[in-house]
């Protein structure tokens, strides 16, 4: 799982508790839920985070979580704004793959080491998780005094009110400065990157640049390239690059924050945990319009949007439903400030006359929590604020009749069988080579015998020694012979498992069976050594076996038989071929079978 | 009559008026004197000899003892040492006395005390001065150390009193008791002898012909070194792993589970559309799932169309008046791409769609103890196929307390006590826990488990109405746990080393 450094000093100062020292920290970060793994050479502690509380991605979100757990802040916080000053202006040149824009200004910020360094782990962490390594949402933050906005073009068109999306605004009259959002030819404009020392075409910084290559995969296919201007030209390559002229340093007091993606809520409540982290460090959040043009692509052509959106939502969880969940009886008023504890709130009780089992809550969600998607969502906070390990476990008062399933329990009497007869029981993987499984027992693919069937392929295999399932047992037997030539012999191996081959028929393409194989590798072994334990197992179960001769390129022509079972061509059995025997070093011979474990049905 | 040989030359041996020691006949018969012994008791319940015991005290020289025996008691070659330089005259220093003495560092304390107590002379700051009217030939230690040497036979009885307790305390001679056993012929032993007692034959082993002839019944059984290291036996044993597999099967059919099997090639969108993972959730990407190159996908068909539908509806736009989509992309194409599921509970979303088994209602407890498949590099725990153990419950009204009682329940019966739920999230349940437990043997808090209360954005497209909880864990985690086993990858696979199936314990 993924982990994210906090400083604990920067957590003591954000929280205002200098006391607490780093063992009763790293405990109640594990009551978050956030566990703690470890500490960097600077002392900063390593926490796993589970995916789901993305605000909690940077030191302002954990020491946020931490003041609600210790009870001195209630309820849901949203910052104050201040009007729009600027505009994104989204054109029709914006590549139709990347067509989402979002942004924001932050004033005032004391930036330290500390708090950049913070800032630049909380855009990192948000690109591995909401972003989708950028593909969904990529950030860039730039130094708003670097930037020289030219007078917006006349605004965007009102948006009629019943047409417009929910999550959009009016447009309100914007303040006059703006950026461009546009698409660009990849060597259409030059601007020098960050870390880079010269200008260069978004091309060669595809080509060139240490970092931005890794992102080159992203815009691959785009026939335009994604590009920020403002009126001094081009500062911002995104999902791939920044400029290097706006680029923050710890002397940076305003900010600039834009973000583009594959789709507008990604982005605005990536936008959301950014904003509401500077705003912990003291920043003023000032809304930007986005502005998109008639003819831009996407959902929001011709609208104009202000962002940030601090709007909260709502969901109405039933009293009911928590005590339910929690088995636990609670009264109305502990679960509203369990509610106002995990930094949710209360916008109303429905049936506040009435007893409290029908008593329903509206609660507000802050627009940092993107994991909230249903009520129970909210009850696993308030399970979260009253403690899940302060709970009484009990045995659920449910009764069902417990069982095997009937091809566990043949495959399990086959196994004792087997192993009442003296085999070894092995256990081996269902992924192999092709060559283990076809080219060493000299078993053609596609070919008409045990074996031969299409496998199923895997797409891209980490290794070759597995990438296909095989399509039948006995090459995985024979590997165990041939890796235990050391050991004494007889050696008397079997196995039941999983044998799958393609089948057109079947609607998952592939026809799935357990395969019985069993080899007897010793100085004498012979054809009668293998049918004799075949017949063996077939009389336990009952089962006619009949064995007319057969070839089978793995084994000896003469000592080989077809594996018929009631009737039913099954399996085949032999003395293996020599040719087969060399190719694992054996220097004693080998008589196998292997048939479907079905047939003993 | 036809007896055992070692018996025929005891009975012969033994003679019907004068007990004789097993030893003296051990010696005429040149039989160990063990098989004499145990021939004669066999004589005896036959009724042709009778055996008595007798208990005998021989004197034994130690070590010690018999070293003085041939070199003369250390207080004698002092007095001879000292006499060597005139002591008898006039005392001398004890260096001079010692030298001559030729004692070893731990005899001359010896020669000291015992010169002093004898009265050979006197010792004095230093010096020493012997009596040369001392007469060594008739000191009765030194008479009766002489003795024991010349004949074994000496009982305490025969010998001076005194003297014996004297080299006793000394620990020069010890008592040992002895038993003797003496055999007689009785009358019935001697008429067997007139009669003519043959020897029976020895036999290797128990045959067929022995058995029906009878003849076992007057055949000697040659006698086998039974202390000896027998062949080494390889019989067949159930996989370790697998065994561990029947075993926590036994629990769980035991709690009123019943066990799911499917298949191992799933389209993704049982795998993972079902469990309202998102298209673009990270786990999805091709690097950790092991998508098929071929067969590549599933037909559209073979996907219920109602079921789509919801699915589909669930990932866009949530379940129930308040609910939610995810903001991710969602295509037919990508949910009827086949691959090896990550994950078993894939056949769980089969049983509660009504796809494995028809529709089932509440109450129901199924499991499956089946391998999921990871895309994954391969380390000491982790390997690209493992056995997950999946559970889940369904019934009317299910709690996060009833969850922590039935898992706190199925641990028990491992030893893992002490459950600790921490609050985790999976994209499928809500509330979600990992579950850590102490370990059986370190006491170290260790991660069993993960577990939750499946989300309605999942069960409501499945048509379950119910509340199901689940939990899952990998067999190896637990096979790990239990045996102590550090590689998992001696155990599963290929490469296992025969040595280590044969002789890994069993579980049970």
């Amino acid at each position: 799982m993924p982990t994210v450094e906090i400083d604990p000093d920067e957590l003591r100062e954000l929280t205002g508790h200098p006391e607490k020292d780093n063992g009763t920290l790293r405990s109640e970060l594990f009551a978050l839920g956030l566990e703690y793994e470890g500490e960097t050479d600077d002392g900063e502690f390593e926490l796993e985070f589970a995916p789901d509380r993305l605000d909690r991605l940077s030191v302002e979100g954990v020491a946020r979580s931490l003041r609600y757990q210790y009870g001195e802040d209630r309820g849901v916080y949203v910052p104050t704004t201040n009007d729009a000053e600027w505009t994104i202006e989204v054109d029709a040149d914006v590549p139709d793959e990347r067509p989402y824009v979002t942004g924001a200004v932050v004033r005032g910020l004391d930036m330290d080491e500390a708090a950049l360094e913070s800032l630049i782990q909380l855009q990192e962490k948000l690109h591995a998780t909401m972003g989708r390594q950028r593909a969904k949402g990529a950030i860039g933050v730039h130094d708003l005094t670097m930037l020289k906005g030219q007078v917006a073009a006349s605004g965007g068109e009102d948006t009629p009110e019943e047409e417009a999306d929910p999550r959009t605004e009016i447009a309100s009259t914007g303040g006059g400065k703006s950026v461009q959002y546009t698409g660009i030819g990849r060597r259409e404009d030059r601007f020098v990157p960050l870390e880079g020392q010269r200008d260069q075409t978004p091309q060669e910084v595809l080509m060139g640049h240490h970092t931005a290559h890794k992102f080159a995969d992203l815009v691959e296919d785009y026939e335009r390239m994604p590009a920020i201007y403002d009126d001094i030209g081009l500062f911002s390559f995104p999902p791939v690059i920044n400029g290097k002229r706006t680029e923050v340093t710890e002397d940076s007091r305003d900010l600039f924050i834009e973000m583009t993606g594959t789709d507008q809520w990604t982005i605005d409540h990536m936008l959301n945990i950014v904003c509401y982290a500077l705003d912990a460090r003291g920043g003023r959040v000032e809304e930007v319009e986005v502005q998109y043009a008639d003819d831009a692509a996407g959902d929001y052509a011709g609208n104009t949007l202000v962002r940030p959106n601090f709007d909260t939502k709502t969901k109405t969880v039933d009293h009911s439903d928590v005590e339910s969940m929690l088995g636990i009886d609670l009264d109305g008023e502990e679960v509203v400030g369990l509610i106002e504890q995990a930094g949710l709130g209360v916008d109303g009780i429905e049936g506040a006359d009435q007893e409290d089992d029908f008593l329903s809550y509206e609660v507000e969600i802050p627009p940092y929590r993107v994991d909230v998607l249903h009520p129970v969502d909210v009850i696993d906070d308030v399970g979260r604020a009253y403690g899940f390990n302060e709970l009484e476990p009990r045995y659920p008062d449910v009764s069902t009749v417990g069982g095997r399933h009937e091809r566990s329990r043949l495959e399990r009497a086959a196994r004792t069988a087997l192993v009442g007869m003296g085999f070894e029981d092995l256990l081996n993987f269902h992924l192999i080579s092709e060559e283990a499984n076809y080219d060493r027992l000299d078993v053609e693919r596609g070919s008409d015998v045990l074996g031969g069937g299409a496998p199923a392929v895997i797409q891209e295999p980490y290794s070759t020694d597995y990438e296909i399932v095989r399509t039948w047992a006995l090459p995985s037997v024979m590997m165990v012979l041939g890796n235990n030539t050391h050991r004494s012999y007889p050696q008397d191996l079997a196995e039941i498992g999983l044998a799958a081959e393609q089948d057109d028929s079947e609607p998952t393409k592939m026809a799935e069976r357990q395969s019985v194989a069993a080899a007897l590798a010793r100085n004498d072994a012979s054809y009668e050594d293998a049918k004799a334990r075949l017949q063996a197992l077939c009389r336990a179960f009952d089962v006619e076996l009949a064995t007319p001769p057969t070839d089978h390129p793995s084994f000896i022509s003469g000592r080989t038989a077809d594996v018929i079972i009631d009737g039913q061509q099954v399996g085949v059995v032999g003395e293996v071929h020599p040719k087969v025997l060399v190719q694992y070093d054996l220097e004693v011979p080998v008589a196998a079978f292997e048939f479907d474990l079905d047939a003993l049905r | 009559m036809k007896l055992p040989e070692t018996q025929v030359a005891v009975l012969e041996t033994a003679s019907a008026d004068d007990p004789t020691p097993v030893e003296q006949i051990a010696e005429d018969t040149g039989e160990p004197t063990a098989a004499v012994s145990g021939a004669a008791f066999e004589l005896e319940d036959q009724g042709l000899l009778t055996t008595t015991e007798r208990t005998e005290t021989d004197l034994v020289l130690t070590e010690e003892g018999e070293d003085y025996a041939y070199d003369g008691l250390p207080e004698h070659l002092l007095w001879v040492g000292a006499l060597s330089n005139d002591a008898d005259e006039e005392p001398i220093e004890l260096g001079q006395a010692l030298g001559p003495a030729g004692l070893g560092d731990d005899q001359v304390e010896i020669a000291l005390s015992n010169f002093a107590r004898k009265g050979m002379g006197t010792i004095d700051s230093g010096t020493i001065e012997v009596n040369g009217d001392f007469d060594l030939e008739s000191d009765p230690e030194r008479t009766l150390l002489e003795a024991l040497r010349d004949d074994d036979d000496l009982r305490p009885e025969d010998v001076d009193e005194d003297a014996l307790a004297g080299l006793e305390r000394r620990g020069l001679v010890e008592q040992r008791e002895r038993t003797t056993r003496e055999v007689e012929l009785t009358d019935e032993g001697v008429t067997a002898l007139m009669e003519g007692v043959e020897v029976a034959e020895t036999v290797g082993q128990v045959t067929p012909e022995l058995l029906t002839s009878g003849e076992w019944d007057e055949v000697e059984f040659a006698e086998y070194n039974v202390g000896a290291d027998a062949e080494t036996v390889n019989g067949g044993k159930p996989h370790a792993l697998r065994e561990m597999s029947e075993r926590v099967k036994d629990v769980l059919v035991g709690m009123g589970f019943e066990e799911m099997q499917g298949p191992h090639v799933d389209a993704d969108f049982y795998i993972n559309d079902c469990l309202f993972m998102p298209q673009d959730h990270p786990a999805r990407n091709h690097w950790d799932r092991f998508a098929l190159e071929e067969p590549a996908r599933m037909d559209r068909e073979d996907l219920p169309d109602d079921l789509v539908e919801a699915v589909e509806n669930a990932h866009r736009n949530g379940v129930g008046p308040d609910g939610e989509g995810y903001h991710s992309p969602w295509d037919e194409d990508f949910a009827s791409a086949l691959a090896l599921r990550g994950h078993t509970t894939s056949l769980s979303v089969r049983h509660l769609a009504g796809i494995a088994d028809g529709d089932i209602d509440p109450p129901q407890r199924h499991f499956s103890i089946e391998k999921a498949y990871r895309n994954d590099t391969l380390d000491a725990t982790h390997l690209l196929e493992f056995f997950q153990i999946e559970g889940w419950v369904m019934a009317e009204d299910l709690s996060v307390r009833d969850l922590m009682g039935t898992f706190t329940e199925f641990y028990e019966q491992f030893g893992i006590t002490d459950i600790e739920f921490k609050p985790h999230y999976n994209p499928y349940t809500e509330p979600s826990f990992e579950l850590f437990g102490r370990h059986p043997e370190t006491d170290e808090l260790i991660e069993i488990g993960n577990s939750g209360i499946f989300r309605p954005e999942m069960l409501e497209p499945l048509g379950v109405e119910a509340d199901v909880m689940a939990w899952g864990l990998a067999l190896e985690r637990l096979f790990m746990l239990a045996t102590g086993a550090e590689d998992i990858r001696d155990v599963h696979g290929t490469l296992v080393d025969l040595e280590f199936l044969r002789n890994e314990e069993v579980v049970y």
